[in-house]
């Protein structure tokens, strides 16, 4: 009797604490990195200051000097339409793909995937070249886009 | 002067009264030790020792009082359970549960319903000493469940972090939504059960019960792209794979003999 009580105790303490966590901690949609290089010397990063906001949006860098930027693409389309935009020298950038919904966790619940990932036009005004690396956006842990100026 | 009536009255009851004899205990047993020698009481001990209270044995079929309030009061839940147990030994039960139960949750960007039936069987053994005639108990059992269920997303959005733009974050595309539901049929879920429980008889053969139970599961089908995070019988599924319920039970038993 007094066995089964502990162990019952025991039990409920272990059931009771392992409670899963309502936030989401595991990696959602991803978001496009892209990263700014040099074209006078291609290996290299080149920061610069740059306003980005999507077509009718607000703008997610307000002339941050930075040689990366993360940005959402709409799930709710196929393509997403960014400008980027340093010392009043507008470029845009129109991206195309296909989503797929994937369950990810009970916490998460659905997130997209991106996938046939292209840039389908751009121009170049202070932009002197583009470099699309994947054709997949899965997670946030390499350069989607390169951007050489 | 009424007042003094009424004592009059009272104290002429309690005058009459006096002269009844009343005998607190049934039968005036008392000092009979006195009379017997030695040998007689212990054999008067031996006799009343051997005195055995015979249980009830038969087939105790029940329902779960829980799930048809839960049926009632919320919107989410349906289900309904039968148990049943039949007594092996002084002590020992084969018992089962068979239910149906169908559940809708609402999570932040998600809805699904899982619904199905299910079955589970094992032992209780009683822990509790009776005393006299009284035939409770306070059980320990294990179970092995077994459930055929559909889940059904009803309708998700995508979730994607927020965008922070000065210093507020927020989503800056409208997401994704689906709400056309997805339905997989035929699910299976295996499961081992821990029961801790407790049975109270009431009235002759009619009893009351309460337990918890520990869940493990042990092999599921899982939907392509969701997860079952609810199986009907085993309930919310954690994530290690662990579950618990309980359920307050009144259950009748057929007596079919006594030993």
């Amino acid at each position: 009797m007094k066995k089964t009580l502990i162990l019952f105790t025991v039990l409920l303490y272990l059931l009771t604490s392992c409670e899963d966590d309502d936030f989401c901690n595991d990696p959602t949609t991803p978001r496009l990195i892209i990263v700014f290089y040099d074209t006078d010397n291609p290996t290299e990063k080149k920061e610069i200051p740059i306003y980005v906001w999507a077509d009718n949006k607000d703008s997610i860098y307000q002339l941050t000097s930075t040689d990366s930027i993360l940005i959402p693409l709409d799930t709710g389309n196929t393509f997403t339409k960014y400008r980027l935009a340093t010392e009043n020298v507008v470029d845009t950038l129109d991206l195309t793909y296909t989503t797929s919904d994937l369950f990810v966790s009970e916490s998460c619940g659905y997130i997209a995937q991106f996938n046939d990932f292209e840039v389908d036009k751009s121009t170049y005004n202070w932009i002197d070249y583009i470099e699309v690396n994947v054709t997949k956006i899965e997670d946030e842990t390499e350069t989607h886009i390169k951007i050489f100026h | 002067m009424k007042q003094k009536h009424i004592l009059k009255y009272f104290i002429s009851c309690c005058f009459i009264l006096s002269t009844c004899i009343i005998f607190g205990q049934k039968k005036g047993r008392a000092p009979k030790e006195k009379k017997t020698d030695p040998i007689a009481k212990t054999s008067t001990i031996e006799t009343d020792s051997i005195i055995v209270y015979e249980k009830n044995y038969g087939l105790r079929i029940g329902i779960d009082l829980v799930k048809p309030v839960l049926t009632a009061v919320k919107e989410n839940y349906k289900g309904i359970e039968i148990v049943a147990d039949y007594r092996l030994k002084k002590n020992l039960y084969i018992a089962a549960e068979i239910g149906v139960a169908e559940q809708d949750t609402r999570r932040d960007t998600y809805a699904f319903t899982a619904s199905g039936s299910y079955i589970s069987a094992g032992i209780n053994r009683n822990l509790f000493k009776n005393w006299l005639e009284m035939d409770n108990e306070v059980y320990v059992g294990a179970r092995y469940g077994f459930s055929v269920f559909d889940q059904t997303v009803d309708e998700y959005f995508i979730f994607q972090e927020g965008t922070s733009i000065d210093g507020i974050s927020g989503s800056y595309f409208e997401p994704k939504t689906n709400t056309n539901p997805k339905t997989y049929e035929n699910l299976t879920a295996h499961w081992m059960g821990l029961v801790f429980g407790l049975k109270v008889e009431i009235f002759k053969n009619l009893y009351l019960g309460g337990h918890i139970q520990f869940n493990f599961m042990l092999a599921q089908t899982q939907p392509d792209n969701f997860q079952n995070l609810y199986v009907p019988g085993f309930n919310k599924v954690y994530s290690s794979g662990t579950g618990m319920s309980y359920g307050y039970t009144i259950s009748y038993r057929v007596p079919l003999y006594k030993k």
